[in-house]
């Protein structure tokens, strides 16, 4: 009786969130006890993967893996965002090139699969950085166009012909009136292909790379090492989430709420 | 006079119109040309293992569609694929259906679930699935399963923030009867963002099938890609990858897309 008052009291919010905690300990729960009864190499249990994921912030070595995925995905991140832009500029503003990019160039990116790059960049390039950061960049350039020309189109015609009525000069055209109503779409091409980037790095670098956490994970393989193999998926979530929920979405949130008003 | 100006400026935008279209005809199939070109213009110069010629690859690829060996491994690939799609978009479309009729599951599902199953990298599903399960036919349905249910359950979730509540509200006012509301209202409102989902989730299956074949498996597109690639068969390689594009071409082009226009209808 006293539980069901209680209950209508909370409002719907309220019990959500508690479902949601609620879910998360459980979650953490039926792990530790899931992975109790079974060997450690095909389970292993929470404190132990929470022990293992910190040691990578703790010791040189495991840093520098660390640093080095991080590079890569950046690396890459640069390369695709400025060439897909230029790509993504010259089919808009060159109409001719429109079909050339958009029904050719990226379709064709877009339908090539992630290890087919890397494998190819291997035969390439060999085991090293450079392979790695082009099987990254050759996957994220495709995100980078279609979102950069979504940002393109957007732009309101008659705020174009209004700013050439104003100037001749192209660049100063560019900066003040393409660039100011790109900036959101260019935000969300970066948040969008960080992404990605950072998933597909582990495959780029357990094929074709000799550092960085695919590399790490592929040692742990050939060693059995499931707990090592755990901590790192577990890194990489959590760095995804904790970059995306807490820097990226927001700062995306103010650039829209910023740029939408005017 | 302005007689001829308006009859005259359709025609030349008409003439430009049709300028331009061959214009950017010439261009972007002319791209083709001049890479196949280049391609071919490196692979003299360069050794079969590094950059086979265009010619070897197309080969390769005709081989690999008309042996029966490898036409095994090529359908091997499109029935998990088939099947993971199937799964992957039942079990999104149950998870979105939990989000509308549980609501204090919303965040279980929206704030947990989702982005842990979108943060999740591909190979971290294939190296779960091997440890877990082996190699076997399942482990490689499990794998791609698990990437694809967050694709699914974003198209299922937008299409339910985008359900019109009059529409339901009027259902409510004919009949009390939830089960002839979710018949009658919710899956053919839901059709459109079904089909969306499911295009979606086999492209993206086509990409990641050669991850979770890589480990999982001893059959499939993967599987021959691997061996190509250890025993240093360029050729084999690349015809292996341009497998993966036909193959999600034709579907989406003889199956998908027709279907999609069905719905929209």
């Amino acid at each position: 009786m006293l539980t069901r008052g209680v209950m209508t009291r909370w409002s719907l919010a309220t019990r959500r969130r508690w479902a949601t905690h609620i879910f998360t300990v459980l979650v953490i729960a039926a792990w530790a006890i899931g992975s109790s009864g079974v060997p450690s190499y095909l389970f292993p249990d929470p404190v132990t993967v929470f022990h293992r994921s910190v040691e990578f912030f703790l010791g040189y070595k495991l840093f520098s893996h660390v640093v080095a995925s991080v590079t890569h995905v950046l690396v890459s991140l640069t390369l695709a965002f400025l060439l897909g832009g230029a790509l993504a500029l010259m089919a808009h503003y060159v109409p001719v090139t429109r079909a050339m990019v958009h029904g050719r160039i990226t379709p064709f990116l877009n339908s090539f699969s992630s290890v087919g790059w890397t494998l190819l960049a291997i035969l390439w390039f060999g085991l090293n950085t450079g392979t790695v950061i082009f099987a990254i960049t050759a996957i994220i350039l495709p995100v980078c166009i279609i979102n950069l020309q979504a940002g393109l189109e957007s732009i309101d015609a008659e705020m174009a012909e209004m700013g050439r009525s104003f100037t001749r000069n192209w660049g100063r055209y560019f900066r003040l009136l393409v660039l100011p109503a790109m900036i959101p779409f260019m935000f969300a091409t970066v948040r969008i292909s960080f992404g990605v980037a950072w998933k597909v790095a582990l495959t780029a670098e357990l094929f074709g790379g000799n550092s960085g956490f695919g590399f790490v994970i592929n040692l742990a393989r050939q060693s059995f090492d499931s707990s090592q193999i755990f901590a790192v998926i577990t890194i990489i979530v959590v760095i995804y989430v904790i970059t995306d929920n807490l820097v990226l979405a927001p700062i995306q949130r103010r650039l829209v709420r910023h740029y939408a008003d005017d | 006079m302005t007689d001829v100006v308006t009859t005259s400026a359709p025609h030349a935008t008409a003439d430009g119109g049709v300028r331009h279209a061959f214009l950017s005809r010439i261009l972007a199939d002319g791209l083709i040309a001049v890479v196949i070109a280049a391609w071919w213009l490196m692979s003299q110069r360069l050794p079969a293992i590094v950059l086979p010629g265009p010619w070897a690859v197309g080969k390769a690829l005709v081989d690999l569609f008309t042996d029966p060996d490898s036409l095994m491994h090529i359908a091997a690939t499109a029935l998990r694929v088939i099947g993971s799609v199937v799964f992957a978009t039942l079990i999104g479309a149950f998870l979105a259906g939990l989000t509308y009729y549980t609501p204090v599951l919303q965040d279980v599902i929206l704030k947990r679930i989702q982005p842990f199953l979108g943060a999740m990298p591909s190979l971290g599903w294939a190296i779960l699935g091997l440890i877990w399960f082996g190699v076997a036919d399942l482990t490689v349905i499990f794998i791609q399963t698990a990437i694809l249910i967050p694709f699914c359950l974003i198209n299922f979730t937008q299409g339910l923030r985008e359900l019109d509540t009059e529409i339901i509200e009027m259902g409510h006012s004919f009949t009390r009867s939830k089960r002839l509301i979710f018949l009658k209202l919710i899956v053919p409102l839901m059709l459109p963002y079904t089909v969306a989902a499911l295009r979606l989730a086999y492209g993206v299956c086509w990409k990641i099938a050669l991850v979770s074949e890589l480990f999982g498996a001893e059959t499939g597109v993967g599987y021959v890609m691997l061996q190509a690639q250890i025993l240093s068969d360029a050729t084999t390689v690349i015809a292996t990858c341009l497998v993966i594009v036909v193959m999600f071409a034709a579907g989406d082009t003889f199956v998908l897309r027709p279907l999609s226009r069905i719905v929209a209808r």
